[in-house]
């Protein structure tokens, strides 16, 4: 104690400040740091889980580049990231846009569009397929064959598949993004909506040049975030398609359910964990990028 | 040029009213400041002058036209707000550029129209900046640039520089000022700030909990206030007010001393104050001294020293010599002229002339 209380002001503030940090700092090293390193020193490796690890070099990345149906997840993936942000990002906005002007019920109409937000995605997952299946039992199909239109196959066809997934995962963000963009809209001052009204400019002026503008620390915050997301898809494909995870033929089937089909099905650790790699990348220069594009300049 | 009149206005908030009936008329490039306690209505006025608030009751007439249904942008006034509202993302040049959006000039017009005001403001060499890059006067420049261009036949100032440092803000009240002089259109300022109210307006409005209470030029708002309100809130510190009763041309205040108010129009035994204004009441000799008691505090101002007296237990703030004056604790009588006194009826407020 003798020693602590000769310390300056500064020296106990660090003293305590590192005490503090010392939980999360340990917390990451074991739960995130090391794994992730150990999953880098394992892509370079073979094991099969139980057995030993032997140093293959690149091998297993080598293995992947070769390997057609890893590209044909890589195009998945980013078919998700390129449809999705954009969609969810449009929609979001335009709901959040007309929202935030709605006084009507406006609490439980955001409680609405949170609701999905807060819903398992599993359920959600298998509500929707049960909306994709055919006639006599799916919603979708029904209501088309009521006004005479041809049936749709929704999960089973290899283009119709995707989007099938992508629309559930868009709608389970979107309540996520609406809070977002509704909180960035709030922030904007009123007298700069009056000011625009005194000078008459167009509701269509206002929109692009001042409430978008104003709005791009929240637009960068939900792209990169809901990138990220896209990105990282799983559950709501691998249970849309759990007879064939990732079918028909792989077309629905993103990076994160081939890591989790290498790694849990063919126990092939070390192409696994090249695979996360890979997509760890992924995700690091996707989201550089973003911020990198979007930033203030 | 113009003229603006509000005719019986009234605006109701909710069933609540909170304009009863205003009426003023406001002649071609005058200056007048709506000034009062918060929620006195002021901002509610100007801003149903702009077009932001709806008209509940009443006319507003611009330049010879009702108004009423008029959209902001059709009533030929431009508004500059409290908190500026310059758009951060734009540079000085795009935001005047907004005041002009709906005008039909060409493209060169506006340039040169931009020019013309920014040298009007000073501000030629910052039209290439961005707001965060401008320290606050020269944001409240911009402000005041994007509603010149638009020339219109009235400004209308909400609460301009509160926002700024007291010496800022002194510096941008005698600019707003010679501004007027030189473009001489009609200007309304909202203030809450009666000094404010006091060096600028041509006229000064008095405003309370939605009633016009005086409309004058500052001297006569200052040296015969209507009532005891537009008397304590203009001027600081505030006027003293002595209770008292009428009786017989002349007032017993409440410490029992008798000082004469001939000829004024009020019956016997009324309960009036007498309103006398700290730089009115200064120490006097014990003989010639209408109230005595003791400095509580004495604030050295340089010039003079205000001096706050406990008289019966009420206070009393009197001015002493800015030299040698008295310190708290002392014992001291204050006199005054009966001329420099204002009689108020103490139950209405209204003034007793």
């Amino acid at each position: 104690m003798q020693f602590y209380r000769n310390l300056t002001i500064t020296q106990k503030r660090t003293v305590w400040a590192w005490g503090f940090l010392a939980v999360p700092i340990l917390f990451y090293v074991i739960i995130r740091f090391y794994p992730t390193g150990n999953a880098m020193i394992i892509s370079f490796q073979e094991w099969n889980l139980l057995g030993d690890r032997t140093w293959t070099g690149f091998d297993n990345y080598v293995t992947l580049v070769r390997d057609p149906v890893f590209w044909q997840v890589f195009g998945n993936t980013f078919m998700y990231l390129l449809l999705g942000t954009p969609i969810s990002l449009v929609v979001s906005f335009v709901i959040a846009y007309h929202l935030d002007k709605v006084r009507f019920a406006h609490g439980f109409l955001r409680a609405l569009y949170f609701l999905p937000f807060m819903t398992s995605a599993v359920a959600m997952a298998w509500v929707w397929r049960w909306f994709y299946q055919g006639v006599p039992i799916g919603l979708f199909n029904n209501a088309l064959a009521s006004v005479g239109i041809a049936q749709i196959e929704f999960l089973n066809s290899t283009t119709n598949a995707l989007p099938a997934i992508l629309a559930p995962a868009v709608w389970a963000g979107l309540g996520f993004q609406i809070i977002i963009f509704m909180a960035g809209l709030r922030a904007i001052p009123r007298s700069y909506y009056e000011a625009a009204q005194i000078d008459g400019v167009s509701s269509w002026t206002v929109l692009w040049e001042i409430t978008l503008p104003l709005l791009r620390p929240t637009i960068v915050f939900i792209v990169v975030f809901s990138s990220i997301g896209f990105l990282r898809i799983f559950d709501h494909v691998f249970n849309m398609t759990t007879n064939n995870p990732g079918g028909p033929l792989n077309s629905t089937k993103p990076l994160v359910l081939m890591i989790y089909e290498t790694a849990f099905a063919s126990f092939d650790m070390g192409y696994a964990a090249a695979q996360t790699v890979v997509l760890f990348l992924v995700l690091l220069v996707v989201s550089l990028l973003q911020l990198r594009l979007l930033r203030d300049r | 040029m113009s003229h603006l009149a509000l005719r019986n206005l009234v605006k109701v908030y909710d069933k609540t009213e909170v304009l009863h009936s205003i009426n003023l008329d406001v002649a071609d490039g005058e200056f007048v400041v709506l000034v009062g306690p918060s929620g006195c209505g002021k901002s509610t006025t100007l801003r149903m002058i702009a077009g932001l608030e709806e008209v509940t009751g009443g006319e507003i007439e611009i330049a010879g036209r009702v108004v009423n249904n008029l959209e902001p942008k059709d009533r030929d006034i431009a508004m500059v707000f409290q908190n500026y509202a310059i758009y951060p993302h734009m540079t000085v040049r795009k935001n005047i550029s907004f005041g002009l959006r709906s005008s039909k000039m060409t493209k060169a017009q506006k340039d040169a129209r931009i020019d013309e005001v920014a040298g009007i403001l000073g501000m030629t060499d910052l039209l290439a900046r961005k707001p965060a890059q401008l320290s606050g006067g020269q944001r409240q420049r911009v402000a005041i640039g994007r509603a010149m261009v638009r020339d219109p036949a009235v400004f209308l100032f909400d609460e301009p520089l509160s926002n700024l440092d007291a010496q800022l803000r002194q510096q941008m009240r005698l600019e707003i000022k010679k501004l007027h002089r030189r473009v001489q259109n009609t200007i309304i300022f909202v203030t809450h700030d009666q000094v404010e109210a006091m060096t600028m307006a041509d006229r000064i409005v008095i405003m309370k909990d939605g009633h016009i209470q005086q409309v004058g030029t500052p001297a006569e708002v200052y040296h015969t206030p209507a009532n005891s309100f537009v008397a304590q809130f203009i001027g600081a510190p505030s006027m003293n007010l002595l209770q008292g009763v009428y009786a017989d041309g002349a007032v017993t205040l409440f410490n029992g001393v008798t000082v004469p108010m001939p000829g004024r129009a009020a019956r016997a035994g009324l309960p009036v104050h007498l309103g006398v204004r700290p730089e009115d009441i200064r120490p006097a000799a014990n003989g010639a001294a209408l109230l005595s008691g003791t400095v509580s505090v004495a604030e050295p101002l340089g010039p003079e020293t205000l001096i706050y007296v406990d008289v019966n237990g009420k206070e009393i703030i009197a001015s002493g010599p800015g030299k040698q004056p008295p310190k708290a604790g002392d014992a001291i009588g204050l006199g005054a002229n009966p001329a420099d006194m204002h009689l108020f009826d103490a139950a209405t407020g209204e003034v007793i002339a």
